[in-house]
């Protein structure tokens, strides 16, 4: 799970910490990677493979979509808008049975490469695939923000005036930003239903897109490490907290209520007094040749 | 190179622009001066495409670049910098420079990921000569230094920095020295006068010192409320005496 969180927390990093695009709606990408994929296993019955492609693809196409409003509205304006965008995606899921099982959800979702493995390694096994999956999604956005692309976005998110003047289409890179991050959300999404094998809407609500927004604020924006090991924190703090439950004599209601709290005053705490996270954003440095006679 | 034919454009009941029309040569540096609100940077944001016309045509090489985007219009060849310097914060000066150049590869995700060799080996052009513009600029000791860092002065030198990497054919310069002190004013109308000698670019200038307008422009066109008070060389600029009394405060 924590890779699970450390996926979409970099597919959210890209977007906020690279493009400056502020999305809400992050749980859309997760909610939709893991529909599709798991829609396309139980239903379709294609090749396991092929429903994550499909996950990630259709949740780009979504990315692409919702980065359209970013033509005419103001950044806070959109954000507001990803936030009830992906509400609507999950009451459709809510309300559209005939395609999601409505509040029953998605049953029964297989497993990949299950019959290779015994009921007690399996979980092993998926663990390696997700850190596979983070470690290759890793090293690809970092080449991504690394490269004439990256520095496009970043300067985006920093001035847009600017870029237009200088000739950039800042449409179209915007856009290709959300195809990006929504692929990542959507193969976290994908990952995500597959292992736990039963997906309702219960589990796509904002309070996700929340967490994750945690998880880069103290982790450290613009910062592909930084999403990773904002997870890490956030996510060890949530499930170790469940075992406490079990020496501490307070219901599990007001555990969850407390635990909440607590990721809230994270949140407070790092904004007012370590904005940039645990760790900062990477400066750019250029290698440059030496010239003769240096 | 530049046409601009009847421009009009109104905030309100307010004439920003009353029918104004210029040409711009190539290979020249043309100076644009006028006094507080006579619509200066109004025809540059109306040229650049950041607002719209009311009226009026303006010719690009040729070619009816009105209605086209800011981004459309740089393409074309036709760059502005800004009157107040934008320097995107976390970008450093070194990789301001190299978001402006112009032939540039891996901008789109796929490209970056795929054709990382032929990528890098434009960067590297591309660094080349950005390395030579901060030179002249004198910003070579700044290079990793976040370009929010940079003082106003600075941050001006950069502006020239990144519309010299984009290699237009014709730039506008919005009070490239407002906010400069007086020694790096003439450091700056140096690096632009040599800059412009060296690749043939036609410049077109908004400026308010009479004396950095007379050293470098070919020729000076005054606006007074939107409307053409007087044009010529500088040199006949500084006799009229519409434009004395108008603009220098009389004598």
């Amino acid at each position: 799970m924590v890779g699970i969180y450390g996926l979409l927390a970099m597919s959210l990093n890209f977007q906020v910490g690279f493009a400056g695009l502020i999305n809400f709606g992050q749980v859309a990408f997760f909610c939709i990677g893991a529909y599709t994929s798991s829609l396309l296993a139980t239903k379709v019955g294609i090749p396991l493979p092929f429903c994550f492609a499909g996950g990630m693809v259709i949740s780009g196409l979504f990315g692409y979509l919702m980065s359209i409003p970013t033509r005419s509205l103001k950044s806070d304006y959109w954000a507001i808008a990803t936030l009830a965008t992906a509400e609507v995606i999950r009451l459709i899921a809510l309300n559209e049975g005939w395609l999601t099982g409505g509040p029953f959800g998605v049953m029964t979702i297989p497993q990949p490469f299950q019959f290779l493995f015994s009921r007690d390694s399996y979980p092993l096994f998926y663990l390696v695939l997700v850190l596979i999956c983070v470690l290759l999604i890793y090293f690809a956005l970092s080449l991504l923000s690394d490269s004439p692309f990256g520095r496009d976005v970043k300067a985006i998110r920093d001035d847009e005036e600017l870029c237009l003047s200088l000739g950039k289409n800042t449409r179209q890179i915007k856009l290709q930003a959300m195809v990006v991050a929504g692929m990542v959300g959507g193969l976290a999404g994908a990952l995500f239903a597959h292992y736990i094998t039963f997906i309702s809407p219960e589990n796509f609500r904002p309070i996700e897109t929340f967490l994750m927004w945690a998880m880069i604020i103290v982790g450290g924006r613009g910062n592909h490490a930084g999403a990773i090991l904002g997870a890490v924190i956030i996510q060890l703090f949530n499930v170790s907290t469940r075992f406490i439950g079990e020496y501490v004599s307070l219901s599990p209601d007001v555990m969850a209520s407390l635990r909440m709290l607590i990721i809230g005053l994270l949140i407070i705490l790092f904004i007012s007094y370590r904005p940039e996270g645990l760790i900062k954003e990477k400066k750019k440095v250029y290698y440059l040749k030496r010239r003769d006679g240096e | 190179m530049l046409k601009i034919k009847d421009l009009q454009k109104n905030f309100g009941s307010l004439r920003a622009l009353d029918r104004v029309s210029l040409e711009v040569e190539g290979d020249s540096i043309f100076g644009l001066i006028g006094p507080n609100g006579s619509g200066k940077t109004t025809l540059f944001n109306v040229v650049s495409g950041f607002y719209e016309k009311d009226g009026g045509e303006i010719l690009f090489k040729g070619e009816r670049v009105d209605g086209l985007t800011p981004d459309g219009i740089a393409r074309k060849g036709l760059c502005r910098t800004f009157q107040i310097a934008k320097a995107p914060e976390k970008l450093t000066v070194l990789e301001n420079m190299m978001l402006a150049a112009k032939e540039q590869r891996g901008e789109n995700p796929f490209s970056a990921l795929f054709t990382r060799r032929r990528t890098a080996r434009v960067e590297r052009e591309n660094l080349d000569r950005a390395m030579e513009l901060l030179e002249v600029l004198q910003l070579v000791d700044l290079k990793n230094e976040y370009a929010g860092d940079l003082s106003g002065g600075q941050k001006k030198l950069l502006s020239l920095g990144r519309v010299f990497m984009l290699q237009p054919d014709m730039i506008l310069l919005d009070e490239p020295t407002a906010g400069v002190n007086p020694t790096l004013t003439m450091q700056l109308m140096k690096a632009i006068k040599e800059l412009q000698q060296r690749e043939h670019k036609s410049v077109f200038i908004i400026e308010h010192s009479m004396k950095v307008i007379s050293s470098i422009c070919d020729k000076v066109y005054v606006l007074n409320f939107g409307k053409k008070m007087a044009e010529g060389t500088p040199a006949e600029i500084q006799k009229n005496e519409k434009v004395l009394e108008a603009y220098l405060g009389g004598a």
